[in-house]
Protein backbone atom coordinates (compact mmCIF):
# COMPACT_ATOMS: atom_id res chain seq x y z
CA UNK A 1 0.00 0.00 0.00
CA UNK A 2 1.31 3.55 -0.86
CA UNK A 3 1.76 5.99 1.56
CA UNK A 4 2.93 8.73 -1.40
CA UNK A 5 1.81 8.48 -4.82
CA UNK A 6 3.17 11.77 -6.78
CA UNK A 7 3.28 11.99 -10.27
CA UNK A 8 4.83 14.39 -12.84
CA UNK A 9 4.90 17.46 -10.11
CA UNK A 10 5.87 20.51 -10.96
CA UNK A 11 6.74 23.82 -9.38
CA UNK A 12 8.50 26.78 -10.47
CA UNK A 13 9.05 29.77 -8.62
CA UNK A 14 8.35 33.38 -9.67
CA UNK A 15 10.35 36.27 -7.88
CA UNK A 16 11.28 40.04 -8.67
CA UNK A 17 9.91 43.13 -9.94
CA UNK A 18 9.93 44.31 -12.73
CA UNK A 19 11.69 41.96 -14.42
CA UNK A 20 10.39 38.50 -12.96
CA UNK A 21 12.69 35.37 -12.43
CA UNK A 22 11.89 32.16 -12.82
CA UNK A 23 13.45 29.29 -11.13
CA UNK A 24 11.91 25.52 -11.90
CA UNK A 25 12.19 24.02 -8.71
CA UNK A 26 10.76 20.32 -9.75
CA UNK A 27 10.64 19.31 -13.40
CA UNK A 28 8.21 16.36 -13.58
CA UNK A 29 9.17 14.02 -10.23
CA UNK A 30 7.49 11.35 -9.93
CA UNK A 31 7.79 9.51 -6.28
CA UNK A 32 6.18 6.37 -4.39
CA UNK A 33 6.71 5.72 -1.37
CA UNK A 34 5.34 1.99 0.46
CA UNK A 35 3.69 2.26 3.97
CA UNK A 36 6.46 1.49 6.77
CA UNK A 37 9.77 2.78 4.34
CA UNK A 38 12.14 4.87 4.89
CA UNK A 39 12.58 7.05 1.70
CA UNK A 40 15.44 9.21 1.54
CA UNK A 41 15.73 12.11 -0.87
CA UNK A 42 19.16 13.05 -1.66
CA UNK A 43 21.10 15.68 -3.97
CA UNK A 44 22.94 18.69 -4.20
CA UNK A 45 21.86 22.08 -2.75
CA UNK A 46 18.96 23.65 -5.01
CA UNK A 47 18.14 20.45 -6.47
CA UNK A 48 14.83 20.60 -5.18
CA UNK A 49 14.51 18.35 -1.91
CA UNK A 50 12.93 20.62 0.27
CA UNK A 51 10.64 21.61 -2.32
CA UNK A 52 9.02 18.23 -2.96
CA UNK A 53 9.12 17.22 0.60
CA UNK A 54 7.02 20.85 1.40
CA UNK A 55 4.64 19.98 -1.45
CA UNK A 56 4.28 16.69 0.27
CA UNK A 57 3.46 17.65 3.65
CA UNK A 58 1.44 20.29 2.15
CA UNK A 59 2.93 23.55 3.06
CA UNK A 60 3.14 24.66 -1.09
CA UNK A 61 1.26 23.95 -3.55
CA UNK A 62 1.97 22.24 -6.86
CA UNK A 63 2.00 23.58 -10.23
CA UNK A 64 1.37 20.56 -11.97
CA UNK A 65 1.07 16.96 -11.02
CA UNK A 66 -1.17 14.57 -9.08
CA UNK A 67 0.03 14.36 -5.44
CA UNK A 68 -1.61 11.51 -3.25
CA UNK A 69 -0.49 11.48 0.23
CA UNK A 70 -1.80 8.74 3.00
CA UNK A 71 -4.76 8.74 0.06
CA UNK A 72 -5.75 12.31 0.64
CA UNK A 73 -5.20 14.62 -2.19
CA UNK A 74 -2.22 17.66 -1.34
CA UNK A 75 -4.44 20.08 -2.27
CA UNK A 76 -8.24 19.00 -1.94
CA UNK A 77 -7.66 17.33 1.16
CA UNK A 78 -5.16 19.28 2.82
CA UNK A 79 -6.44 19.84 6.36
CA UNK A 80 -7.60 16.11 6.84
CA UNK A 81 -4.24 15.23 5.72
CA UNK A 82 -2.42 17.42 8.34
CA UNK A 83 -3.84 15.61 11.19
CA UNK A 84 -1.87 12.37 10.31
CA UNK A 85 1.24 14.01 9.17
CA UNK A 86 4.32 16.08 10.67
CA UNK A 87 7.79 17.21 9.95
CA UNK A 88 11.21 18.09 11.19
CA UNK A 89 13.44 20.42 9.60
CA UNK A 90 17.18 21.24 9.92
CA UNK A 91 17.32 24.50 12.55
CA UNK A 92 14.46 25.03 13.49
CA UNK A 93 12.70 27.36 14.96
CA UNK A 94 9.70 28.10 17.57
CA UNK A 95 8.39 30.96 19.33
CA UNK A 96 11.88 31.81 21.93
CA UNK A 97 9.95 32.51 24.75
CA UNK A 98 7.88 29.71 24.88
CA UNK A 99 9.25 27.02 27.49
CA UNK A 100 9.50 23.23 25.97
CA UNK A 101 6.68 21.79 27.56
CA UNK A 102 4.78 24.50 26.98
CA UNK A 103 5.89 23.94 22.66
CA UNK A 104 4.77 20.35 22.79
CA UNK A 105 1.52 21.16 24.27
CA UNK A 106 0.79 23.74 21.94
CA UNK A 107 1.16 21.64 18.92
CA UNK A 108 -1.05 19.08 20.59
CA UNK A 109 -3.99 20.94 21.25
CA UNK A 110 -3.93 21.97 17.58
CA UNK A 111 -4.05 18.27 17.10
CA UNK A 112 -7.00 18.11 19.27
CA UNK A 113 -5.06 16.72 22.25
CA UNK A 114 -6.61 18.00 25.86
CA UNK A 115 -6.85 16.98 29.56
CA UNK A 116 -4.93 14.10 30.65
CA UNK A 117 -4.18 12.50 27.28
CA UNK A 118 -2.40 15.78 26.27
CA UNK A 119 -0.31 15.72 29.77
CA UNK A 120 0.67 12.30 29.25
CA UNK A 121 1.67 12.62 25.33
CA UNK A 122 3.54 15.73 26.21
CA UNK A 123 5.25 13.69 29.08
CA UNK A 124 6.14 11.00 27.26
CA UNK A 125 7.54 12.88 24.29
CA UNK A 126 9.58 14.80 26.29
CA UNK A 127 11.08 11.74 28.03
CA UNK A 128 11.87 9.89 25.05
CA UNK A 129 13.36 12.80 23.40
CA UNK A 130 15.35 13.24 26.56
CA UNK A 131 14.43 16.66 27.37
CA UNK A 132 12.92 16.00 31.22
CA UNK A 133 15.48 18.55 32.36
CA UNK A 134 14.90 21.11 30.34
CA UNK A 135 10.97 20.58 30.24
CA UNK A 136 10.49 24.25 31.48
CA UNK A 137 13.60 26.13 29.72
CA UNK A 138 12.63 28.77 27.15
CA UNK A 139 13.47 27.76 23.34
CA UNK A 140 15.86 30.46 23.18
CA UNK A 141 18.09 29.22 25.73
CA UNK A 142 18.36 25.67 23.88
CA UNK A 143 21.51 24.81 22.13
CA UNK A 144 20.81 23.62 18.62
CA UNK A 145 20.81 19.95 19.51
CA UNK A 146 18.61 20.25 22.45
CA UNK A 147 16.03 22.32 19.45
CA UNK A 148 16.34 19.60 17.20
CA UNK A 149 15.06 16.94 19.65
CA UNK A 150 12.01 19.87 20.61
CA UNK A 151 11.09 19.74 16.93
CA UNK A 152 10.89 15.80 16.89
CA UNK A 153 8.87 15.59 20.24
CA UNK A 154 6.86 18.44 18.42
CA UNK A 155 6.79 16.23 15.81
CA UNK A 156 5.63 13.38 17.36
CA UNK A 157 2.62 14.65 18.88
CA UNK A 158 -0.21 13.77 16.49
CA UNK A 159 1.43 10.35 16.31
CA UNK A 160 2.16 10.95 12.37
CA UNK A 161 1.61 7.59 10.28
CA UNK A 162 4.13 10.12 7.72
CA UNK A 163 7.10 12.05 9.02
CA UNK A 164 9.27 13.95 7.02
CA UNK A 165 12.53 14.94 7.96
CA UNK A 166 14.21 17.49 6.03
CA UNK A 167 17.81 17.29 7.44
CA UNK A 168 17.26 16.34 10.82
CA UNK A 169 20.61 16.60 11.78
CA UNK A 170 21.89 19.59 10.12
CA UNK A 171 24.36 21.40 12.61
CA UNK A 172 24.49 19.07 14.90
CA UNK A 173 27.30 17.26 17.16
CA UNK A 174 28.51 14.20 15.88
CA UNK A 175 27.04 11.93 19.32
CA UNK A 176 23.70 14.22 19.15
CA UNK A 177 23.06 13.27 15.14
CA UNK A 178 23.66 9.28 16.34
CA UNK A 179 20.70 9.49 18.97
CA UNK A 180 18.46 11.72 16.45
CA UNK A 181 19.18 8.76 13.41
CA UNK A 182 18.26 6.17 16.82
CA UNK A 183 15.16 7.48 17.36
CA UNK A 184 14.65 7.81 13.56
CA UNK A 185 15.25 4.03 13.41
CA UNK A 186 13.35 3.46 16.56
CA UNK A 187 10.43 4.91 15.40
CA UNK A 188 9.73 3.14 12.27
CA UNK A 189 10.57 -0.55 13.94
CA UNK A 190 8.23 0.11 16.91
CA UNK A 191 5.51 2.46 15.35
CA UNK A 192 5.55 1.30 11.42
CA UNK A 193 5.98 4.87 10.33
CA UNK A 194 6.54 5.93 7.00
CA UNK A 195 9.61 8.32 6.86
CA UNK A 196 10.73 10.52 3.96
CA UNK A 197 13.93 11.87 5.03
CA UNK A 198 16.59 14.38 2.20
CA UNK A 199 20.25 15.22 4.16
CA UNK A 200 23.11 16.02 3.06
CA UNK A 201 25.13 12.73 4.70
CA UNK A 202 25.38 9.94 2.72
CA UNK A 203 26.23 7.55 5.67
CA UNK A 204 22.97 8.56 7.13
CA UNK A 205 21.07 7.79 3.77
CA UNK A 206 22.88 4.76 3.68
CA UNK A 207 22.42 3.89 7.29
CA UNK A 208 18.67 4.17 7.71
CA UNK A 209 17.01 4.43 4.10
CA UNK A 210 14.91 1.53 2.46
CA UNK A 211 15.42 3.22 -0.50
CA UNK A 212 16.66 6.24 -2.35
CA UNK A 213 15.85 8.71 -5.02
CA UNK A 214 18.64 11.12 -6.00
CA UNK A 215 17.58 14.40 -7.41
CA UNK A 216 19.18 17.15 -9.29
CA UNK A 217 17.67 20.29 -10.70
CA UNK A 218 14.06 19.32 -10.28
CA UNK A 219 14.48 15.71 -11.36
CA UNK A 220 14.80 12.00 -10.03
CA UNK A 221 17.75 10.84 -11.84
CA UNK A 222 18.15 7.51 -9.59
CA UNK A 223 16.43 5.48 -7.34
CA UNK A 224 16.93 2.13 -5.54
CA UNK A 225 18.12 0.87 -2.93
CA UNK A 226 22.24 1.97 -1.65
CA UNK A 227 23.29 -1.47 -3.30
CA UNK A 228 21.00 -1.04 -6.77
CA UNK A 229 22.06 2.78 -6.91
CA UNK A 230 26.07 1.75 -6.76
CA UNK A 231 25.35 -1.00 -9.57
CA UNK A 232 23.01 1.19 -11.81
CA UNK A 233 25.65 3.57 -12.24
CA UNK A 234 28.33 0.86 -12.87
CA UNK A 235 30.99 2.74 -10.42
CA UNK A 236 32.80 -0.30 -10.61
CA UNK A 237 34.35 -1.97 -7.05
CA UNK A 238 37.15 -0.44 -5.38
CA UNK A 239 40.38 -2.77 -4.38
CA UNK A 240 42.60 -0.61 -2.51
CA UNK A 241 46.46 -1.52 -2.16
CA UNK A 242 49.50 -0.63 0.50
CA UNK A 243 52.34 -0.97 -2.09
CA UNK A 244 55.94 -0.11 -1.77
CA UNK A 245 56.88 1.52 -3.40
CA UNK A 246 54.04 3.40 -2.84
CA UNK A 247 53.73 4.80 -6.24
CA UNK A 248 52.95 2.84 -9.30
CA UNK A 249 52.20 4.64 -12.07
CA UNK A 250 51.49 1.58 -14.61
CA UNK A 251 48.52 0.53 -12.59
CA UNK A 252 46.09 3.16 -13.55
CA UNK A 253 46.88 1.80 -17.33
CA UNK A 254 46.45 -2.04 -16.29
CA UNK A 255 42.98 -3.63 -17.99
CA UNK A 256 39.88 -3.57 -16.19
CA UNK A 257 41.20 -0.09 -14.25
CA UNK A 258 39.10 2.43 -14.43
CA UNK A 259 40.84 4.70 -12.13
CA UNK A 260 43.67 5.21 -9.49
CA UNK A 261 44.00 7.39 -7.10
CA UNK A 262 46.75 7.83 -3.82
CA UNK A 263 44.83 8.79 -0.81
CA UNK A 264 46.80 8.07 3.09
CA UNK A 265 50.09 6.00 1.67
CA UNK A 266 46.75 3.49 -0.50
CA UNK A 267 46.57 3.26 -4.03
CA UNK A 268 42.81 2.93 -4.48
CA UNK A 269 41.96 1.17 -7.84
CA UNK A 270 38.32 1.29 -9.06
CA UNK A 271 37.85 -1.31 -11.61
CA UNK A 272 34.98 -3.17 -13.45
CA UNK A 273 35.07 -6.35 -11.54
CA UNK A 274 37.10 -7.01 -8.65
CA UNK A 275 37.30 -10.85 -8.72
CA UNK A 276 38.38 -10.89 -11.92
CA UNK A 277 40.94 -8.10 -11.31
CA UNK A 278 42.18 -8.61 -8.06
CA UNK A 279 44.41 -11.70 -9.12
CA UNK A 280 45.36 -10.02 -12.73
CA UNK A 281 46.91 -6.94 -10.40
CA UNK A 282 48.54 -8.65 -7.56
CA UNK A 283 50.42 -10.86 -10.65
CA UNK A 284 50.98 -7.96 -12.22
CA UNK A 285 52.53 -6.30 -8.84
CA UNK A 286 54.31 -9.43 -7.75
CA UNK A 287 56.27 -9.82 -11.31
CA UNK A 288 57.32 -6.20 -11.45
CA UNK A 289 59.07 -6.99 -7.68
CA UNK A 290 56.28 -4.21 -6.04
CA UNK A 291 55.70 -5.76 -2.34
CA UNK A 292 52.13 -5.91 -1.39
CA UNK A 293 51.54 -4.73 2.45
CA UNK A 294 48.12 -4.45 2.42
CA UNK A 295 44.89 -4.81 -0.03
CA UNK A 296 41.06 -4.23 0.64
CA UNK A 297 38.52 -4.78 -1.49
CA UNK A 298 35.19 -2.83 -1.13
CA UNK A 299 32.15 -1.18 -2.55
CA UNK A 300 31.55 2.38 -3.80
CA UNK A 301 31.04 4.46 -0.82
CA UNK A 302 27.53 6.42 -1.40
CA UNK A 303 28.98 9.52 -1.18
CA UNK A 304 31.04 8.25 -4.35
CA UNK A 305 27.37 7.39 -6.02
CA UNK A 306 26.34 10.90 -5.33
CA UNK A 307 28.98 12.87 -6.28
CA UNK A 308 28.66 10.84 -10.10
CA UNK A 309 24.98 11.81 -10.14
CA UNK A 310 25.53 15.42 -9.12
CA UNK A 311 28.20 15.47 -11.80
CA UNK B 1 -13.90 18.88 12.60
CA UNK B 2 -15.50 18.29 15.69
CA UNK B 3 -16.80 21.75 18.42
CA UNK B 4 -14.38 20.42 21.12
CA UNK B 5 -11.45 20.06 18.86
CA UNK B 6 -12.54 23.89 17.40
CA UNK B 7 -12.15 25.51 21.13
CA UNK B 8 -9.17 23.67 21.99
CA UNK B 9 -7.44 25.22 18.70
CA UNK B 10 -8.91 28.73 19.41
CA UNK B 11 -7.53 28.11 23.18
CA UNK B 12 -4.12 27.06 21.89
CA UNK B 13 -3.60 30.20 20.77
CA UNK B 14 -5.45 31.79 23.30
CA UNK B 15 -2.97 30.52 25.36
CA UNK B 16 -0.08 30.90 23.36
CA UNK B 17 -0.45 34.44 22.91
CA UNK B 18 -1.22 35.16 26.83
CA UNK B 19 2.13 33.38 27.65
CA UNK B 20 4.44 35.32 24.95
CA UNK B 21 2.51 38.44 26.32
CA UNK B 22 3.39 37.71 29.64
CA UNK B 23 7.07 36.86 29.04
CA UNK B 24 7.53 40.26 26.76
CA UNK B 25 8.51 43.21 28.56
CA UNK B 26 7.95 45.15 25.21
CA UNK B 27 4.30 44.64 25.92
CA UNK B 28 4.33 46.27 29.21
CA UNK B 29 4.88 49.40 27.28
CA UNK B 30 1.87 48.39 25.07
CA UNK B 31 -0.15 47.89 27.94
CA UNK B 32 0.19 50.62 30.29
CA UNK B 33 3.16 53.01 29.10
CA UNK B 34 1.41 54.65 25.90
CA UNK B 35 -2.25 54.46 26.98
CA UNK B 36 -0.87 56.14 30.20
CA UNK B 37 0.75 59.03 28.16
CA UNK B 38 -2.00 59.30 25.80
CA UNK B 39 -4.78 60.05 28.35
CA UNK B 40 -2.54 62.66 30.72
CA UNK B 41 -1.55 64.21 27.72
CA UNK B 42 -4.45 64.76 25.86
CA UNK B 43 -6.43 65.55 29.31
CA UNK B 44 -3.74 67.71 30.48
CA UNK B 45 -4.19 69.79 26.76
CA UNK B 46 -7.81 69.99 27.56
CA UNK B 47 -7.79 72.13 31.31
CA UNK B 48 -5.31 73.99 29.04
CA UNK B 49 -7.30 74.85 26.58
CA UNK B 50 -10.11 75.46 28.89
CA UNK B 51 -12.17 73.11 27.27
CA UNK B 52 -15.29 72.33 28.91
CA UNK B 53 -16.54 69.07 30.80
CA UNK B 54 -18.58 67.82 27.91
CA UNK B 55 -15.54 68.65 25.18
CA UNK B 56 -12.87 67.51 27.53
CA UNK B 57 -14.84 63.85 27.58
CA UNK B 58 -15.37 64.10 23.95
CA UNK B 59 -11.52 64.02 23.57
CA UNK B 60 -10.65 61.73 26.09
CA UNK B 61 -13.48 59.18 24.77
CA UNK B 62 -11.40 59.53 21.62
CA UNK B 63 -7.86 58.34 23.64
CA UNK B 64 -9.25 55.69 25.38
CA UNK B 65 -10.54 54.43 21.75
CA UNK B 66 -7.36 54.91 20.71
CA UNK B 67 -5.48 52.94 23.10
CA UNK B 68 -8.19 49.82 23.53
CA UNK B 69 -8.24 49.18 19.50
CA UNK B 70 -4.63 49.78 19.61
CA UNK B 71 -3.88 47.00 22.01
CA UNK B 72 -6.42 45.01 20.73
CA UNK B 73 -5.44 44.94 16.96
CA UNK B 74 -1.86 44.28 17.50
CA UNK B 75 -2.46 41.61 19.33
CA UNK B 76 -4.57 40.01 16.77
CA UNK B 77 -1.95 40.88 14.10
CA UNK B 78 0.63 38.44 16.82
CA UNK B 79 -1.45 35.84 15.72
CA UNK B 80 1.30 36.05 12.26
CA UNK B 81 3.49 38.48 13.98
CA UNK B 82 5.19 36.30 16.35
CA UNK B 83 5.58 33.28 14.16
CA UNK B 84 6.84 35.41 11.42
CA UNK B 85 9.79 36.77 14.22
CA UNK B 86 10.38 33.80 15.54
CA UNK B 87 10.38 31.82 11.85
CA UNK B 88 7.98 28.99 13.03
CA UNK B 89 5.24 29.96 10.54
CA UNK B 90 5.62 26.75 8.68
CA UNK B 91 5.20 24.83 11.92
CA UNK B 92 1.89 26.47 12.59
CA UNK B 93 0.62 25.97 9.48
CA UNK B 94 1.80 22.36 8.92
CA UNK B 95 -0.95 21.76 12.00
CA UNK B 96 -4.60 21.32 11.29
CA UNK B 97 -5.45 24.86 12.45
CA UNK B 98 -7.63 27.88 10.40
CA UNK B 99 -7.35 31.33 10.40
CA UNK B 100 -10.74 31.37 12.68
CA UNK B 101 -8.78 29.51 15.47
CA UNK B 102 -5.74 32.20 15.10
CA UNK B 103 -7.73 35.09 14.76
CA UNK B 104 -10.64 34.31 17.32
CA UNK B 105 -7.40 32.64 19.99
CA UNK B 106 -5.80 36.27 19.28
CA UNK B 107 -8.77 38.68 19.87
CA UNK B 108 -9.35 37.05 22.86
CA UNK B 109 -5.96 37.72 24.76
CA UNK B 110 -6.34 41.56 22.82
CA UNK B 111 -10.07 41.77 23.86
CA UNK B 112 -8.78 41.02 27.80
CA UNK B 113 -5.49 43.12 27.21
CA UNK B 114 -7.46 45.98 25.98
CA UNK B 115 -10.25 45.95 28.61
CA UNK B 116 -7.23 45.96 31.40
CA UNK B 117 -6.06 49.10 29.45
CA UNK B 118 -9.77 50.41 29.55
CA UNK B 119 -10.10 49.85 33.23
CA UNK B 120 -6.92 51.57 34.01
CA UNK B 121 -7.57 54.45 32.08
CA UNK B 122 -11.20 54.73 33.13
CA UNK B 123 -9.81 54.75 36.61
CA UNK B 124 -7.26 57.17 35.40
CA UNK B 125 -9.37 59.85 33.60
CA UNK B 126 -11.73 60.01 36.53
CA UNK B 127 -9.11 60.75 39.45
CA UNK B 128 -7.06 62.97 37.30
CA UNK B 129 -9.99 64.99 34.90
CA UNK B 130 -13.70 63.43 36.56
CA UNK B 131 -14.02 62.22 33.49
CA UNK B 132 -16.80 59.24 34.08
CA UNK B 133 -16.55 56.15 31.81
CA UNK B 134 -20.10 55.00 33.13
CA UNK B 135 -22.21 58.00 32.98
CA UNK B 136 -23.74 56.60 29.35
CA UNK B 137 -24.15 53.60 31.14
CA UNK B 138 -23.84 49.76 31.21
CA UNK B 139 -25.43 49.13 27.61
CA UNK B 140 -23.45 52.04 25.88
CA UNK B 141 -20.39 51.40 27.08
CA UNK B 142 -20.51 48.08 26.27
CA UNK B 143 -21.33 48.42 22.90
CA UNK B 144 -19.23 50.94 22.82
CA UNK B 145 -15.99 48.49 23.80
CA UNK B 146 -17.52 46.11 21.56
CA UNK B 147 -17.42 48.41 18.63
CA UNK B 148 -13.63 49.05 19.93
CA UNK B 149 -12.93 44.85 19.95
CA UNK B 150 -15.11 44.71 16.26
CA UNK B 151 -12.74 47.35 14.73
CA UNK B 152 -9.77 45.95 16.44
CA UNK B 153 -10.46 42.39 14.98
CA UNK B 154 -11.21 43.68 11.42
CA UNK B 155 -7.88 45.83 11.02
CA UNK B 156 -5.96 42.97 13.04
CA UNK B 157 -6.93 40.14 11.11
CA UNK B 158 -6.07 43.11 7.57
CA UNK B 159 -2.51 43.24 8.61
CA UNK B 160 -2.26 39.48 9.11
CA UNK B 161 -3.49 39.30 5.16
CA UNK B 162 -0.94 41.77 4.32
CA UNK B 163 2.11 40.50 6.11
CA UNK B 164 1.58 37.08 4.66
CA UNK B 165 1.16 39.05 1.43
CA UNK B 166 4.20 40.54 1.58
CA UNK B 167 6.06 39.11 4.58
CA UNK B 168 8.13 40.99 7.11
CA UNK B 169 8.08 44.23 4.62
CA UNK B 170 4.46 44.61 5.53
CA UNK B 171 5.52 44.94 9.35
CA UNK B 172 4.63 48.63 9.76
CA UNK B 173 1.35 47.81 8.90
CA UNK B 174 0.99 46.30 12.38
CA UNK B 175 1.88 49.83 13.42
CA UNK B 176 1.09 51.86 11.44
CA UNK B 177 -2.69 50.75 9.71
CA UNK B 178 -4.82 51.51 12.85
CA UNK B 179 -3.71 55.15 13.26
CA UNK B 180 -5.27 55.56 9.91
CA UNK B 181 -8.55 54.35 10.61
CA UNK B 182 -8.54 56.24 13.78
CA UNK B 183 -8.05 59.73 12.08
CA UNK B 184 -11.09 58.44 9.75
CA UNK B 185 -13.44 57.48 12.26
CA UNK B 186 -13.04 61.05 13.90
CA UNK B 187 -11.00 60.18 17.23
CA UNK B 188 -11.13 63.81 18.66
CA UNK B 189 -13.54 65.37 15.83
CA UNK B 190 -16.95 64.42 14.99
CA UNK B 191 -16.58 63.51 11.22
CA UNK B 192 -18.73 66.36 10.04
CA UNK B 193 -15.51 68.24 10.15
CA UNK B 194 -13.75 66.66 7.72
CA UNK B 195 -13.03 67.24 3.92
CA UNK B 196 -16.67 65.73 1.74
CA UNK B 197 -14.62 62.96 0.17
CA UNK B 198 -13.17 62.05 3.50
CA UNK B 199 -15.99 62.11 5.58
CA UNK B 200 -17.81 59.85 2.56
CA UNK B 201 -14.66 57.30 3.52
CA UNK B 202 -15.43 57.83 7.77
CA UNK B 203 -18.74 56.94 7.35
CA UNK B 204 -17.59 53.82 6.16
CA UNK B 205 -15.92 52.95 9.20
CA UNK B 206 -17.34 51.19 12.07
CA UNK B 207 -15.53 52.86 14.46
CA UNK B 208 -17.09 56.16 13.47
CA UNK B 209 -20.50 54.69 14.56
CA UNK B 210 -19.39 53.16 17.93
CA UNK B 211 -17.58 56.54 18.38
CA UNK B 212 -20.62 58.35 17.31
CA UNK B 213 -23.08 56.70 19.70
CA UNK B 214 -20.97 56.78 23.11
CA UNK B 215 -20.58 60.27 22.55
CA UNK B 216 -24.02 61.15 22.23
CA UNK B 217 -24.57 60.43 26.14
CA UNK B 218 -22.13 63.29 26.81
CA UNK B 219 -24.33 65.83 24.98
CA UNK B 220 -23.15 65.39 21.31
CA UNK B 221 -26.07 65.06 18.74
CA UNK B 222 -25.92 61.75 16.97
CA UNK B 223 -24.82 62.59 13.09
CA UNK B 224 -26.62 58.82 12.17
CA UNK B 225 -29.89 57.37 12.92
CA UNK B 226 -29.00 53.46 14.21
CA UNK B 227 -24.97 53.97 14.61
CA UNK B 228 -24.65 50.53 16.64
CA UNK B 229 -26.81 48.50 14.38
CA UNK B 230 -24.91 50.59 11.17
CA UNK B 231 -21.49 49.51 13.17
CA UNK B 232 -22.38 45.77 13.88
CA UNK B 233 -23.44 45.49 9.91
CA UNK B 234 -19.99 47.08 8.76
CA UNK B 235 -18.07 45.34 11.30
CA UNK B 236 -19.24 42.15 10.25
CA UNK B 237 -19.06 42.75 6.58
CA UNK B 238 -15.55 43.65 6.84
CA UNK B 239 -14.60 40.69 9.84
CA UNK B 240 -15.91 38.79 6.90
CA UNK B 241 -13.83 40.58 4.16
CA UNK B 242 -10.95 40.74 5.99
CA UNK B 243 -11.03 36.72 7.06
CA UNK B 244 -11.01 35.87 2.90
CA UNK B 245 -8.17 38.28 2.18
CA UNK B 246 -6.24 36.32 5.07
CA UNK B 247 -7.43 33.06 3.60
CA UNK B 248 -6.56 34.32 0.21
CA UNK B 249 -3.07 35.33 1.60
CA UNK B 250 -2.24 31.97 2.58
CA UNK B 251 -3.10 30.26 0.09
CA UNK B 252 -0.88 32.51 -2.38
CA UNK B 253 2.26 32.37 0.21
CA UNK B 254 1.75 28.08 -0.07
CA UNK B 255 1.64 28.75 -3.93
CA UNK B 256 4.25 31.79 -3.99
CA UNK B 257 6.74 29.82 -1.40
CA UNK B 258 6.56 32.69 0.86
CA UNK B 259 5.15 30.62 3.91
CA UNK B 260 8.50 29.01 3.53
CA UNK B 261 10.34 32.19 3.15
CA UNK B 262 9.05 33.39 6.33
CA UNK B 263 10.75 29.88 8.46
CA UNK B 264 13.27 29.18 9.24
Amino acid sequence: MLAIDAHDVEKTFRSGWPRRRETAALRGVSLTVERGAIVGVLGPNGAGKTTLLSILATLLTPDRGRVSVLGHDVVRDATALRRRLNMVSGRPSFLWSLRVGEIVAFYGRLYGLHGQVLRRRVDMLIELCELVPYRRVPYSDLSTGLKQRVALAKALVNEPELLFLDEPTLGLDPDVAVRVREHVARLRREQGITIVLTTHYMREADELCDEIAFIKAGKILARGTSGELKRQIRLGEVIALKLDPPRVPWLAESPGVLRCVETDGWVECTVDEAEKRLPELLRALFTEGVVIRNVQVREPELEEVFVELAK
Amino acid sequence: MSWRNELLAVWAVTLRNALMGARNVFFFFELLFWPIVGVLSIGLMSRFLGLTEAQASFVLVGTIALSVVNVCQLEVAYAVLLDVWSKSLKHQFLAPIGIRHLTLGSWIVGMVRSLCVFLLLAVLGWWAFGFRVLQPGWVALGAFLLGCFLTAWVVGVAVCALITLFGNRAEAFAWASVNMVLVLAGIYYPISVLPDPIAAIARAVPLTYFLDAYRAHYGFESEFRAPIATGLALSALYAALAHWAFLSAIQRARRTGLLLKMSE
